[in-house]
């Protein structure tokens, strides 16, 4: 028994033709198997990419399917992200496109990119939230989509839930984008950040103009930031570093807060209308125009 | 009967729906925040082991299934008043059948659209187990579908010598733009097929019948869905039918590209037997015109009832190896050779240290009682650990372990996730922003005539000795600290030593504000004790009115939440002093009590009123073992809105849910 396997050991040791065969597939074929077990859920490309963000109902998952399909299809609550590749529409021209002559053949091709849809429930905003704290290289802009029908407040006197809810979450995502800017470790600062608000069903009734969703939106969050700057510490922070821990939405966080302040940390902000689904079809061309802006 | 059926996939997308009666969206949407967003455990759920999960929203019964691997989420709508048994049924076997029909195209990435034709399928199904059930038959004819690949065609509505009605593309062309360049082409077709006289030339004839073959399955899709939809339809009209879902073929079988061209050719596939069959009746094609037309007469009412057993057969055979393929793993689990058991728990063991390995509930057995324990240990009441892990086994079976995770860091991501969900609150916690609505309405430029300014009025309540009057006065130091004027009222009107207690803190808190200056002020309003404590605070309330001040804080008597009698004045309290905000005070040392707490004390107020929020007071003396903020919003849903963290006025503070959560997973 033990001379039979010393026989087997030598000969596995051996310059032998089976071992030589088997040592070679095994060195062919072990990277791989490797690279196919490792890399095949990758995505291979990599495509720019805008984020989608916004309270729920407010037809993000709509807007989407308009954005890939044409047409609006049915939705509902999301509850987990999911990505999209989009053309951009032959109307819409990129930026990167705009010195091309009419006639090069490679103005006709349409730029393609991602969309990545995050739900918009209070319990699942952590999703968007993730995306913004470590930003891909490729995120070329954030959409926040905001129902502008929802905005108008029934009671006098108080601001509608609609308005503080969409103007917390996007106070929210600001004071992301502002903390990418302040805490970056190169003096050069992180690249530009566009964020476009979406003021989405333009068509109903009550929905206020993209102009007066800007300035509500504005005012509102110029309430949220003097009440949290007033409000209690978190039980995260200790109190031997108290002042430090806070960071202030705009200038320093005092007076009223315009959208034109965050341009300072390079976070441009534009305010555009449309409306994804309507007894028109949908009007969605401001929001392309704009994706073909940061393309 | 049936309402409406869904196929949704959990980013919010219907793939496929037949609605029967219209319902408003609402109604699934609640559905999806409530059970699958939410989780509230009390939210209307029978649980019943043999049968499906049900939720009930405005006079409908909604079931559903879920196809985790794949993300899809499958509802039925019914009206409550209907009892419908087979249910249950129905959604397991479209499961099995949508999933296995469409498991390619629902696995594609980075896209949303998808279209299909589930219709006939779905139809036969609900007619068989209506059959089975002997119950109520649907009305089919009002129902309308969305389903992108529509192929009803219009069957019933054609005449003798009509000519052919809109050709069934054109019900396609709205979705497809490219077919709309081919469509005259089609209907400039030279076949003359004037329906009463067959084609002069055997040749044309010829023609007509190598033509059929390919597309003949579209015909007896198209023929089964009329069938399901309308009478069968008398033998004249039927070769004019024939002639024009013929051409509507052709136009297809050029323009159509992508899914569902490839999802017809898969059936094609099926239909093997038949399309031999079919072959060897139309062998003699130039034998005569007579002969020919008479067998197409035949086989076309034949092949209308041989469509439809097929399509039985194909879902049958679906279904069943969908069962068989459970069965077996199930059985491969239980017994398996002595080899195959090491084999398997050799590649088991391999799997758990690289990743990729299918999790199963036997797996998630072990690690999740240790987690469980780990809860506990943190002070978690058992109920809502055990809730917990159920949560996450549901999350995971099923689902691969990512590249290089054992299952242990996947439980552990996973219950994270869930601590996190349950923690994050849904609505907006800022008093403050709360306060200046109340007090000070906002002249916001949509309002035209502003609401009278009226105080805030805030109230605690609480068991004996968990820190009501403490918190109380933390409160109000906080709120004087933004410059309020704040009137405490003392409603505890049964303790002895209770108003002189609050009467120190406000002397306190005075002292404190006569330092800081500025507009703030406080005040107590006491009746001394014996009185009605919902009197006492409806007083209170109206002083503060008259007096201009912007807080009120009702401090109420520490009750013990299963004494019936005591619990029951709060009732009576909610309605007279109406609280903007009912805060109830918790302390972090209870243990599994604490569920049982939360839960009495929410449901004292009466209906629709309860709880606004926790306060949870001695979060200092427990250290890391900070359970109970996750077990009494576990019972209630409501949000921890302060956790006091010291003996000082200003130790009060927010809850962070990062950090809670970090405690937790320590």
């Amino acid at each position: 028994m033990n001379q039979r396997l010393e026989d087997l050991l030598t000969k596995a040791w051996g310059p032998s033709l089976p071992v030589i065969i088997v040592t070679a597939i095994v060195a062919l074929l072990l990277p791989i198997l490797v690279h196919t077990f490792l890399y095949r859920a990758r995505t291979p490309t990599s495509l720019p990419s805008f984020l989608l963000v916004g309270p729920s109902g407010s037809g993000k998952t709509s807007l989407l399917t308009v954005f890939e399909n044409g047409s609006p299809a049915p939705t509902h609550l999301s509850q987990t992200p999911s990505t999209v590749q989009v053309q951009l529409p032959p109307s819409t021209k990129a930026d990167s496109q705009k010195y091309r002559s009419e006639h090069d053949p490679t103005a006709k091709q349409r730029p393609k990119f991602l969309i990545i849809d995050t739900p918009g429930h209070g319990k699942l905003r952590n999703h968007a939230f993730e995306q913004l704290r470590k930003p891909q290289p490729h995120l070329k802009g954030i959409i926040f989509v905001v129902d502008s029908a929802s905005l108008s407040s029934d009671t006098p006197g108080r601001s509608a839930a609609g308005l503080t809810e969409a103007a917390q979450y996007l106070h929210d995502i600001l004071l992301l984008l502002q903390k990418r800017y302040t805490g970056a470790k190169s003096s050069k600062g992180p690249p530009e950040l566009p964020v476009l608000i979406a003021a989405n069903k333009l068509d109903l009734f009550t929905a206020l103009p993209a102009q007066l969703v800007k300035s509500a939106l504005e005012a509102e969050i110029t309430r949220i930031r003097t009440t949290r700057a007033k409000g209690l510490l978190d039980s995260a922070v200790k109190d031997e570093t108290l002042e430090e821990e806070r960071e202030w939405l705009g200038d320093g966080g005092e007076g009223k807060f315009e959208f034109g302040q965050m341009e300072e940390v390079n976070v441009p902000i534009k305010v555009v209308g449309g409306n994804v689904i309507g007894a028109d079809g949908s009007d969605i061309s401001g929001w392309w125009e704009w994706i073909g802006e940061q393309l | 009967m049936l309402d409406s059926f869904e196929i949704l996939s959990t980013s919010g997308v219907v793939l496929w729906s037949k609605t029967y009666v219209p319902i408003g969206a609402n109604v699934i949407n609640s559905l999806i925040k409530d059970i699958f967003i939410e989780e509230r455990a009390g939210a209307a759920i029978d649980e019943d082991i043999a049968q499906k999960p049900t939720y009930k929203k405005e006079g409908y019964t909604l079931k559903w299934t879920t196809a985790k691997d794949l993300g899809l989420i499958f509802v039925a709508v019914y009206q409550s008043l209907i009892h419908l048994s087979w249910i249950d049924k129905l959604l397991d076997n479209v499961r099995a059948l949508f999933t296995e029909l469409y498991r390619d195209d629902l696995k594609k990435r980075n896209t949303t659209s998808f279209k299909c034709n589930f219709e006939p399928y779905f139809d036969r199904q609900v007619q068989e187990l209506e059959k089975l059930d002997g119950g109520s038959s649907i009305a089919a004819q009002s129902s309308t579908s969305n389903s992108a690949a529509e192929l009803t065609p219009p069957s019933t509505s054609s005449g003798a010598d009509e000519p052919p009605p809109p050709p069934l593309p054109l019900l396609k062309a709205a979705g497809q733009k490219t077919f709309s360049e081919h469509a005259p082409s089609t209907d400039s077709t030279p076949i003359p097929t004037p329906d009463t006289s067959r084609p002069a030339s055997p040749a044309v004839s010829h023609l007509l019948q190598a033509k059929q073959r390919p597309t003949s399955r579209r015909a007896r899709k198209a023929a089964s869905v009329a069938a399901n939809s309308a009478p069968a339809s008398s033998g004249d009209e039927s070769p004019m039918y024939k002639s024009q879902t013929l051409r509507a073929k052709k136009a297809r079988k050029w323009d159509a590209n992508g899914m569902a061209d490839e999802e017809d050719d898969t059936v094609l596939d099926y239909s093997s037997a038949g399309r031999g069959d079919e072959s060897s009746k139309d062998a003699g094609p130039t034998s005569g015109v007579e002969a020919v037309s008479s067998s197409s007469w035949g086989t076309r009412t034949g092949k209308g009832e041989f469509v439809l057993k097929e399509l039985d057969d194909e879902m049958d055979s679906i279904i069943s190896s969908a069962n068989a393929k459970k069965a077996s793993s199930a059985e491969a689990s239980g017994s398996s050779g002595l080899v195959g058991s090491s084999l398997g728990a050799i590649t088991g063991l391999f799997r758990n240290v690289v990743g990729g390995k299918t999790l199963t509930k036997e797996d998630l057995a072990k690690p999740l009682k240790g987690m469980e324990d780990h809860l506990l240990n943190k002070n978690v009441a058992r109920e809502a650990a055990v809730r917990l892990c159920e949560s996450v086994e549901n999350d995971l079976v099923g689902k691969k372990t990512e590249s290089f995770t054992s299952i242990e860091t996947t439980i552990r991501t996973s219950m994270e996730t869930a601590l996190r969900k349950i923690l994050t609150p849904t609505t907006s916690l800022d008093l403050l922003r709360e306060i200046q609505s109340v007090t000070a309405p906002s002249s916001s430029f949509l309002s035209s005539n502003p609401s009278k300014p009226r105080p805030y009025v805030l109230s605690i309540v609480g068991v004996n000795g968990v820190g009501k009057s403490t918190n109380l006065s933390k409160i109000a130091y906080f709120l004087l600290q933004n410059r309020y004027r704040v009137l405490i009222a003392a409603a505890d009107t049964f303790r002895s030593g209770a108003v002189e207690q609050l009467r120190v803190h406000v002397r306190n808190l005075k002292e404190l504000v006569t330092r800081e200056g500025g507009g703030a002020e406080v005040d107590i309003f006491e009746k001394g004790y014996g009185k009605d404590a919902a009197n006492i605070a409806k007083e209170a309330v109206d002083y503060a009115a008259k007096e201009g001040y912007q807080v009120v804080l009702i401090d109420t008597a520490g009750r013990r939440h299963n004494d019936q009698r005591l619990m029951s004045s709060l009732e009576k309290f909610a309605k007279l002093a109406n609280p903007d905000k009912i805060l109830m005070v918790g302390e972090a040392l209870v243990g599994s009590d604490s569920v049982q707490q939360a839960r009495h004390f929410n449901e004292a107020f009466g209906k629709g009123r309860g709880l606004d929020g926790f306060v949870i007071s001695k979060c200092d003396t427990v250290g890391d073992m900070v359970g109970v903020i996750v077990s009494m919003v576990h019972a209630t849903g409501i949000p921890v809105v302060f956790l006091g963290v010291g003996q000082h006025y200003g130790d009060l503070r927010g809850l962070s849910v990062q950090w809670a959560v970090r405690l937790l997973m320590q």
